[in-house]
């Protein structure tokens, strides 16, 4: 027997190539995924050891709300008193983005993703990350940056640069560059380095961040650790002090967490690629099964029990499954290390390092790859193995049963399972591993089971797509429309690999636009403000003053800032919760947003007064009048009143609004992360270009924005994940297109004779050609209909799982749907090029001989 | 033929009644069709044809318009010094050596020779399915030996009509998908009144709405007859056409091929094995080792058993 299949393997080799590119494929993406880590990882692990290892100890606060508060200043000289400590210095750090450099010309930096941070310089090479590379490092007035930064943006030493600070901007002279660590592992980001007495100025940081510890030498670093805790504890209660080994998985766990998800996007790719892939095995041994049931049946005849049989169709997956695998081992290497050179390309600079290829991947990549395709091939070698020995006799009987009861009842109850673990997902409950892993199932479950019922449709949707083909193509169209539906199972099992992608495609699509349209629309209504001030970067938060500032130039009729910070929340149901809330002006807000206000107002007669959204507030049980106490950042409690409730959170996500008047009566500093501005009707344009042109002089990276632009923008924001969605189910489809070419190709084989006979009655090559093609177009049409609705459900059910604020009401991008079916068909067209022309190169006479 | 169980045994029971009534001879048509509804005169199983076939004639000239196939006696198609050979070297076959024939119009002709003489190979060659070696076919007044690949194809959708030993359908298709396929390959409109007369003399009206496997192996026959005629071709290529068929059956498509011939001035070349078969044609061709060693007019089956005979020895 296994010479037997060995055999088999060899004399169909194509189709089995055909089918093991989805394999290869699949296997690719997760065997970069881990690679493309395993490298990324060692070389981080090399950096941060390098960066770090010189630091025995960290001081520094840890904070239930928010960012932790610095140290005082003060913390170092006892830190560094401590018996045992050999030197302590300070470690300021900038808030990312916070500090900026302006280059020679005035324009300023876009990394595309990574931060640009300021850090003091420490005088300690074993305690700084960061090495000289040219010129000196900082002192009062002057900065360093490191090298690459310097040299791809034109920094030049000597010269004289704005920075931008959360104080405003200020020059600075450029006195050298340096290196993170020693091969500067940047990963895209800007790095610089202030003076250590002018660090925290610069930065508006009121202290330290950390100190950075080195031990005597001699001296038991836990001892001393417990001893700088217990001098430090005093003065700072919420202080930690940890060690070397905790600041190195820190630094490595930091640098990783990028690399993760870049890992988990490649293995989304591998698994959508194994999933479709899975149908395509399936579908190629049940072909070739039922082309070979006279041979097996004859092997049957002459004694192979059906136990052999079985064996030998295995050991034919086993076979593929292992070839595809190694192949896709390979390729995944390759595919590694091309992502790392589109990421150097992106300016995402990785450090050099080795290919990793763990024996824990070739594991993976082996169990995944043969695993699936043994997985696929268990149904076909079933059946194989119950072909009775009298089937030599009466040869083959191609299947045009559409399915038991029995088959019918577990695509049902499959169907039923999905939906429910899908919508259990997605409403959110537990954590985001089991939202993620139910809808996952959930999908995969309903794919399963619609595939298993979709033979039933086959009939029903070949005739109505075939109906125009018959009339536009004649009897190629009406013999496409036959062949396409002469075997519903197989048509059904090919379309599934197609209906898989299109369906996440659509599902993709019809989320983006409710998204998008949640933002045109009722983001548009809600906006009074003329102009948005934000900032290109993340994170970033502009001056306290800067509102109060914009209001009192000419024409500005309302202005406020917003300011988002964590909290807690305490009181009526509210049971503690850690709750984002944002500051802003309760005056100017009416003037500025349409938040939807149900009850109250936007009140400041009362103290300390807060809106709460009306979700919440019917989840808490709070009305207006009632009292809840809110813990901001700096552990100080305020007593607030809610005096109004508001209801359209598109804006504003956030449940909990309070006036500036309350961060300012709990010490809390306002830093606002965007802007809103309004001016008179009246207000010449002239009024507003001259105060945008003075934002960009103090603030450069800051962007002002009509209110339409702002909303734009977001929904750009929708279409990059987007494209991301589409790379991946262009990967589905790919290889859906590869499973219809090797379908079309086997069937043609299958039917030579009837593809002879018809020749041999007068159809030319052209209308031969045509019929494949057609039959190629009618089953891509129906995996991509079947997918579409698909899609539509899926999408809806999404939609109705978001809140409100991203998508209040389901929106059908038609157009673009519409021409995406259209794009299936026709690449249904493009893949039966091979068959097609296969089909018709055929031998007439050899056709009808056979 | 594992399917279609079902067609396959309404057909066997109206061979039994045929084979009641059937004439010494074996020429006898039955259709009888199951559907009470059908109009169809000769429900009871009279022997239609004997050998003046009048019935049929009657009832064909009943519904169209007289044939149109002009009867005269110059070639339909010829053969001149047609030669293939097989293989090269020490595997060379000489399948055809030379063979100049004639294929009268208006005739049916057998070709018969023994196994492996080049009958299949010859009507290969005629029919523009397969290319000579050397020599030259003609078609009507049509040289193919120089046709291009495109020009055979509608020669042989327009102007030839085939019926093979086995496989001659479709199976996608409807009976009468299959009978009007050559005319929808051309987008040409069927001659509705001639493809109905067709079809009501090879008895197949309350089939037509079948598809092949739920038609008996002799239905199946008919059917690829009725496709042959349907397209009225200049002249029909049928391969041991009732090779795979009982003698009854086998008769019944013979007889209606001897009909399209006589009375619809039908030109038929048809290779068989059999005697009998052979008996119905105007003319017997013998083939032996790829050449054309004698022929019989209007033979019997004993003429032509004697002249297999004298050829084989
Ligand atoms: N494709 C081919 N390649 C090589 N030799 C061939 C081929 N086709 C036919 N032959 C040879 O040509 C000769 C004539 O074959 P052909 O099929 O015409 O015989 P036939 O008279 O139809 O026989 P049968 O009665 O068995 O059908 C035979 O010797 C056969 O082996
Ligand atoms: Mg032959």
């Amino acid at each position: 027997m296994p010479r037997l299949t060995v055999k088999n393997l060899w004399a169909n080799k194509v189709r089995f190539a055909l089918t093991t590119f989805g394999v290869t494929l699949a296997v690719s993406f997760i065997v970069s995924a881990f690679v493309l880590g395993d490298g990324l990882r060692a070389s981080f692990e090399k950096v941060s050891e390098e960066i770090a290892s010189g630091v025995d100890l960290e001081v520094r606060n840890v904070a239930d709300l928010g960012d932790a508060p610095p140290l005082a200043i003060g913390t170092v000289p006892t830190v560094a008193a401590v018996e045992g400590v050999d030197k302590a210095v300070a470690d300021i750090e900038a808030a990312d983005n916070a500090v900026r450099p302006i280059k020679a010309d005035g324009s300023t930096i876009s990394t595309n993703g990574p931060p640009q941070l300021a850090f003091n310089w420490i005088e300690d090479d074993q305690l700084s990350a960061f090495r000289l590379v040219e010129g000196s490092p900082p002192r009062v007035g002057q900065f360093t940056i490191d090298v690459d930064s310097a040299a791809k943006h034109g920094f030049v030493i000597g010269h004289t640069y704005k920075v931008m600070t959360p104080k405003g901007t200020v020059e600075l002279a450029l006195s050298g560059t340096s290196s993170f660590g020693s091969e500067n592992a940047t990963l895209g980001a800007v790095l610089m380095q202030m003076n250590t007495a002018q660090a925290g100025e610069l930065f508006a940081i009121d202290g330290v961040n950390a100190i950075k510890v080195k031990v005597a030498s001699g001296a038991d670093t836990a001892a001393v650790q417990a001893r700088v805790r217990d001098a430090v504890r005093a003065t700072a209660p919420t202080v930690e002090v940890v060690d070397n080994a905790a600041v190195l998985a820190e630094t490595t766990s930091d640098f990783t967490q990028e690399i993760d998800i870049i890992g988990n996007i490649l293995l989304g790719f591998g698994g959508v690629a194994l999933f479709v892939s899975l149908f395509i095995i399936y579908n190629t041994f049940a072909i070739v099964i039922g082309q070979r049931t006279r041979e097996l049946a004859l092997l049957r005849t002459v004694g192979a029990g059906p136990a052999q049989i079985r064996r030998s169709v295995l050991g034919e997956a086993l076979g593929v499954g292992v070839l595809a695998s190694v192949i896709g081992i390979g390729t995944g290497v390759v595919m590694a290390q091309g992502l790392e050179a589109l990421f150097g390309a992106m300016g995402a600079q990785p450090v050099a390092h080795p290919t990793i290829l763990a024996s824990r991947t070739v594991i993976a990549a082996l169990v995944i790859g043969v695993g699936a395709t043994m997985l696929a091939a268990v149904g076909p070698a079933r059946r194989a193995a119950t072909i009775p020995p009298v089937a030599a006799l009466t040869g083959r009987s191609e299947s045009v049963r559409l399915g038991s009861r029995a088959r019918t009842a577990s695509a049902l109850a499959l169907v039923g399972a999905g939906v429910l673990a899908g919508v259990g997902g997605l409403a959110g409950v537990g954590p985001a591993a089991v939202t993620v892993g139910g809808t996952a199932f959930g999908a995969i479950a309903v794919f399963l089971g619609v595939t298993l019922l979709s033979p039933l449709a086959v009939r029903g949707v070949t005739a109505l797509f075939g109906w125009p083909l018959h009339r536009a193509a004649g009897v190629a169209g009406r013999l496409a429309r036959n062949n396409a539906a002469r075997n519903p199972r197989r048509t059904a099992t090919t379309a599934a690999a197609l209906m898989v992608g299109l369906a996440l495609v659509s599902t993709a699509l019809i989320v983006g636009e409710s998204v998008k349209a949640t933002i045109g629309t009722t983001y548009t209504q809600s906006v009074k403000a003329d102009y948005f001030l934000t900032d290109n970067l993340r994170e970033v938060r502009f001056p306290a003053a800067l509102a109060a500032k914009i209001r009192e130039a000419e024409h500005v009729t309302a202005a406020t800032g917003l300011t988002y910070l964590e909290a807690r929340v305490q009181g009526m149901a509210a049971g503690n919760a850690k709750k984002q809330v944002v500051g802003l002006d309760f005056a100017q807000v009416g003037a500025l947003l349409d938040l939807g206000i149900e009850s109250g107002g936007f009140d400041t007669r009362v103290a300390n007064p807060v809106v709460v959204s009306t979700s919440e507030a019917s989840a808490i049980g709070a009305k207006v009048g009632d009292v809840l106490t809110i813990e901001l950042p700096n552990r100080s409690r305020i007593q607030t009143t809610v005096v109004g409730l508001f209801d359209n959170q598109t804006v504003v996500a956030q449940d909990y609004l309070l006036d500036n008047s309350v961060l300012d009566h709990a010490g809390v500093a306002q830093a606002p992360e965007w802007l809103a501005v309004s001016f008179a009707d009246a207000a010449p344009p002239s009024a507003i270009d001259t105060l945008v042109a003075e934002l960009a002089r103090e603030l450069p990276y800051a962007q002002v924005e009509t209110a339409a632009q702002f909303g734009k923008r977001r929904q750009a924001l929708v279409d990059n994940i987007l494209t991301m969605v589409s790379i991946m189910v262009a990967l589905a489809v790919i290889i859906a297109l590869i499973g219809i070419a090797n379908t079309l190709a086997l069937s043609v084989f299958e039917r030579t004779r009837e593809l002879g006979l018809i020749r041999a009655v007068g159809m030319t090559r052209r209308q031969l050609r045509r019929m494949v093609r057609l039959e190629a177009a009618l089953v891509a049409t129906f995996g991509s209909t079947i997918g579409v609705g698909l899609g539509l459900v899926f999408g809806s059910g999404v939609v109705a799982a978001l809140p409100a604020s991203f998508a209040s009401g389901i929106s059908v991008p038609v157009s673009q749907i519409a021409v995406l079916m259209l794009v299936a068909g026709v690449a249904g067209v493009i893949a039966a090029w091979f068959p097609a022309r296969r089909a018709g190169r055929l031998d007439v006479l050899e056709a009808i001989a056979m | 033929m594992a399917t279609g169980r079902r067609g396959a045994k309404a057909d066997r029971s109206e061979d039994r009644i045929g084979r009641n009534d059937q004439p010494p001879d074996g020429c006898t048509i039955t259709p009888v069709p199951d559907d009470p509804e059908i109009e169809v005169p000769y429900r009871r199983s009279v022997p239609l044809i004997s050998t003046e076939g009048s019935t049929m004639t009657l009832l064909l000239t009943a519904r169209t318009p007289a044939p149109t196939l002009p009867k005269h006696t110059s070639a339909a198609a010829s053969a001149r010094g047609a030669t293939k050979i097989y293989g090269r070297g020490d595997t060379e076959v000489v399948a055809l050596d030379h063979v100049d024939v004639d294929f009268a119009t208006g005739q049916l002709t057998a070709i018969m020779g023994p196994s492996g003489s080049g009958k299949s190979t010859l009507m290969h060659c005629m029919a523009g399915l397969d290319r000579l070696t050397a020599g030259s076919v003609t078609i009507g007044d049509l040289d193919i030996s120089s046709a291009s690949e495109k020009q055979l194809t509608i020669l042989r959708r327009d102007r030839l009509g085939f019926v093979f030993q086995a496989f001659n359908l479709v199976p996608t298709l409807t009976a009468i998908e299959n009978i009007t396929l050559p005319m929808d390959l051309a987008g040409t409109r069927p001659d509705r009144a001639w493809v109905e007369s067709v079809i009501d003399t090879v008895g197949l009206s309350h089939r037509l709405k079948h598809r092949p496997s739920e038609l008996s192996g002799g239905q199946q026959q008919r059917v690829a007859v009725a496709r042959a005629l349907a397209s009225r071709p200049q002249i029909i290529f049928a391969d041991e056409p009732t090779g795979n068929l009982d003698s009854t059956a086998g008769a019944e498509i013979l007889a209606f091929m001897r009909h399209a011939v006589r009375d619809l001035g039908q030109t038929i070349v048809m290779v068989t094995h059999d005697p009998v078969a052979a008996s119905y044609a105007d003319r017997v061709v013998f083939l032996t080792d790829g050449r054309i060693v004698d022929e019989l007019t209007d033979p019997t089956p004993d003429a032509v058993l004697d002249q297999m005979r004298r050829l084989t020895n």
